[in-house]
């Protein structure tokens, strides 16, 4: 080994596993052309960019981009919408599909298993639109679903669309019950991934059903757990705003705003690219420090991390 | 191009020779701008008809005459212009691909051309229309207003419009059998209009024993705020929802009004009594269809024609009859109706500045103004949508018995496109407004209740910015307290200082500033 050189080292190994390569391939294309080629176009945030010009012949103007950015009172209102959904649905969305794992895992009618896997992860095969109209729909004050069952109680109608108060709840309940099932594929892989001997040598020891899953099941996956709580972290400030847009109303601004809603409306369709790039950034960066910190914090606490 | 010059500017004599003796099947030739049939790309998007579409008849028969084909190159197409900030994403994502097509038509195109035209995207038309497009030219100098309207800050013209003809847009509409039922009149002021709307809150005109009618609905929710008219306030300056508006020669905004004040005080409270439409921020544009054909709906303020053609519905509804009635008289004793067809729209066509041919580009927009372009601009293809009665154009019995509206039927044939830049003949639409919709325009054109409206002005590039940076935020803001206080979640009347405080933190005197010196520039 010791008589090659580096070049022909890495050359036999690439003649070897040349395969996998090539399966590593699309999504290298894909991660240049989506992903690292945009961030040229990241300088616009520092730039007066006309899209005429171009991104290199815009005139440069320094952080005066940020400077409205933080001068302005519905940003900072964005900002702190944005962290209160995400905190209140890692919160409560978070630990539902490992709850659903853990249960579809203790189901023996392999039928009914089935079944209810389906019903749980089809709500993520519906578009955001499609769902936005269910949502809408069952939450009318005159015809939905939620309102009529309120009317067998006696109490009033619910404008709920239009009531900031009502608004996180059903944007967050939405989220989990469109995505929660699907999610949980994750957690019911990294089970069937746990040895059977542990759980066997459980029963000898006289372990229920109750201290298997809390001794040998969630041990087991707490590495994958771990990792899908990071990867949160990171996705923190990116709430799924296509969902918030076919929501929200004016009415609701208050607390359904959100750094990605506020970017679209004042940046996309008001045409202000440049100061829609500046909002991005600090967005990236906020997500950058966030996984950071999770991550160094994980390595320490748990020995587990991202890298 | 030098080659065909001579040769076109002779052949656009000749048409307009033609023109003045009348147009017959003998003119064909003499409308022909190129001698060799020449391919232009379009740009074209608009929510109606959302691309451009090669085998519309009219486009066909527009390249039979002239000899100019158009080809789709339309980037971005949707169906969505947001009436908000009045500008299209489409437009935005064919300037950043960085290919602009010979010809750009959209709805909303005049910021767009006017922010990018002086940048050099677009080519300026004014020199182009004066030296090749004689009938445009004559068009214009008719009504000299149109240029002040449509130039840009440095005095250009970057696109010829889409000219509105006709005065009349909405009205109030009311159920006239619903007044007979509970033996009420026609309500003439503010305080008649509120005990109607009441009386069809409580009484049951449609007779199922349920307190199910919706008073006042609306399609689109700002014509809910249009009603702080009634009360001496002001939901837009012109056509466009909440737009500025022209007071005593001076840009104000209507959301800072005391008159708006007072409106939305009181439309909280109808809201809150019921008399309004408890879904009328998220039903949408099904609402007219749903409520009227459930026999739920009392009143609206929304287009003469399409409104009225409801009045279909009593067949299935006994007595149905939906009728415009004059605006009501406000609290100090005004009738106005704010809305009206804005005589000049934002939308039309502009030339892109990689276009190589941009004089048979302005003949062949001036083919649009010469008699036979502007009838097949309006009417579709003689023959198929309509045919020449005593020398009018007449739609054929096929379009107007159509389940199908007629203006929906144009678009689908490439007629009506307001994406084009031609004037409108409202004698399209008088063929296929009831008897209703007359009456009710008569009703209007007797008691003068229009008013004069704002039309937009150009910004510098500085101003621009200045209108950049803080309206957005203004507007947002100002549509979010709008409906908390219709809603009911804060109070108007409580809370006006701290708005009018927080309106003037965001910048709304320097917008208003910037929008006074675009409009002095422009208009004296």
């Amino acid at each position: 080994m010791s008589s090659l050189t580096r070049t022909q080292r890495i050359w036999k190994h690439l003649r070897r596993e040349w395969q996998l390569y090539v399966m590593l391939l699309p999504t290298i294309v894909w991660l240049v052309v989506f992903l690292y080629k945009p961030m040229y176009g990241l300088q616009v945030a520092f730039k007066d960019y006309s899209i005429f010009r171009g991104v290199a012949a815009s005139p440069w103007i320094g952080f005066e981009h940020f400077e409205t950015l933080f001068g302005n009172d519905q940003f900072i209102r964005a900002l702190r919408n944005t962290v209160i959904i995400s905190f209140y649905s890692l919160l409560i969305g978070f630990p539902v599909p490992i709850l659903l794992a853990l249960m579809f895992n203790e189901v023996l009618n392999q039928t009914f298993k089935k079944s209810a896997q389906t019903i749980v992860y089809l709500p993520h095969f519906i578009s955001s639109v499609i769902i936005a109209g269910i949502v809408i729909t069952a939450f009318s004050p005159s015809a939905g679903v939620v309102n009529t069952v309120i009317g067998w109680f006696g109490l009033e109608p619910i404008y709920f669309l239009t009531k900031p108060e009502w608004f996180r709840p059903i944007f967050i309940g939405t989220g989990i019950w469109q995505e929660a099932g699907f999610q949980s594929i994750v957690y019911l892989a990294a089970i069937a991934g746990v040895s059977p001997t542990l759980y066997e040598s459980a029963v000898i020891d006289g372990a229920s059903r109750w201290q298997m899953m809390w001794k040998v099941t969630i041990p087991s996956i707490m590495t994958t757990i771990i990792i899908m709580l990071i990867i949160r972290i990171g996705n923190v400030l990116e709430v799924s705003f296509e969902m918030i847009i076919l929501l929200y109303q004016p009415a609701t601004y208050e607390t359904a705003d959100v750094v990605n809603t506020f970017i679209y409306r004042q940046g996309i369709q008001a045409g202000q690219y440049d100061f829609a790039a500046a909002a991005g950034l600090f967005n990236a960066v906020v997500a950058f420090v966030l996984v950071m910190t999770a991550n160094s914090l994980s390595k320490r606490y748990s020995r587990t991390s991202l890298w | 191009m030098n080659r065909l010059t001579p040769l076109a500017a002779l052949l656009t004599g000749t048409a307009i020779g033609s023109l003045t003796l009348g147009v017959s099947a003998v003119a064909d030739d003499s409308l022909r701008i190129v001698d060799e049939p020449l391919e232009l790309t379009i740009q074209m998007n608009h929510a109606r008809y959302p691309v451009y579409d090669e085998d519309w008849p009219v486009e066909k028969e527009a390249s039979a005459l002239t000899g100019i084909s158009l080809k789709n190159d339309t980037v971005g197409a949707n169906m969505r212009t947001d009436e908000n900030s009045g500008k299209t994403e489409a437009l935005n994502l064919m300037l950043a691909s960085g290919n602009i097509p010979d010809i750009v038509g959209s709805s909303r195109l005049k910021d767009f051309v006017n922010q990018y035209g002086p940048e050099g995207a677009f080519l300026p038309l004014n020199e182009l229309i004066d030296e090749h497009a004689p009938n445009l030219k004559a068009f214009l100098d008719e009504r000299p207003e149109i240029a002040s309207a449509i130039s840009a800050a440095d005095g250009n013209m970057y696109y010829v419009p889409y000219l509105p003809d006709g005065k009349y847009g909405r009205a109030y509409f009311i159920r006239y059998d619903w007044l007979d039922t509970l033996g009420l009149e026609v309500p003439e002021t503010v305080e008649e209009v509120e005990e109607v709307l009441r009386a069809f809150k409580t009484q049951d005109p449609n007779g199922n024993g349920q307190a199910d009618e919706v008073p006042y609905f609306a399609r689109q929710w700002p014509e809910l705020i249009r009603l702080v008219t009634l009360w001496d306030g002001r939901s837009s300056g012109s056509d466009t929802y909440h737009d500025f508006m022209v007071v005593d020669g001076k840009i104000e905004h209507p959301y800072a009004g005391e008159g708006y004040r007072d409106g939305i005080s009181n439309l909280a409270r109808w809201y809150e009594e019921g008399l309004v439409d408890a879904e009328v921020f998220t039903r949408g544009s099904s609402a007219r269809e749903y409520l009227l054909s459930e026999n739920l709906g009392g009143m609206t303020h929304d287009w003469f024609a399409s409104t009225s053609g409801y009045n279909r519905l009593s067949d299935s509804i006994e007595g149905f009859e939906f009728k415009a009635f004059a605006p009501p008289a406000s609290v100090s004793g005004v009738r106005m109706e704010e809305h009206r067809r804005i005589p000049i729209k934002p939308d039309g066509w502009a030339i892109g500045h990689t276009n190589e041919h941009p004089v048979e580009t302005i003949k062949y927009f001036d083919f649009w103004f010469t008699e036979k372009g502007r009838r097949l601009a309006n009417f579709g293809a003689e023959g198929e949508q309509y045919t020449m009665v005593d020398g009018e154009p007449i739609f054929t019995d096929a379009v107007l018995n159509s389940d199908e509206p007629v203006n929906a039927q144009l678009w689908g044939v490439g007629a009506q496109l307001q994406a084009r830049g031609f004037f409108q003949d409202y004698n399209y639409e008088k063929q296929w407004s009831n008897k209703y919709a007359l009456e009710g325009i008569a009703l209007y054109d007797e008691g003068d209740y229009l008013i004069d409206q704002f039309l937009g002005v150009a910004f510098t590039a500085d101003e621009q910015k200045v209108y950049d940076r803080s309206w957005p935020s203004i507007r947002d803001y100002m549509l979010e307290r709008q409906q908390a206080w219709v809603l009911g979640t804060g109070d108007v009347m409580e809370d006006w200082d701290a708005y009018m405080a927080t309106l003037d933190g965001m910048g709304l005197q320097d917008v208003l500033d910037v929008m006074n010196s675009a409009y002095e520039r422009q208009y004296d």
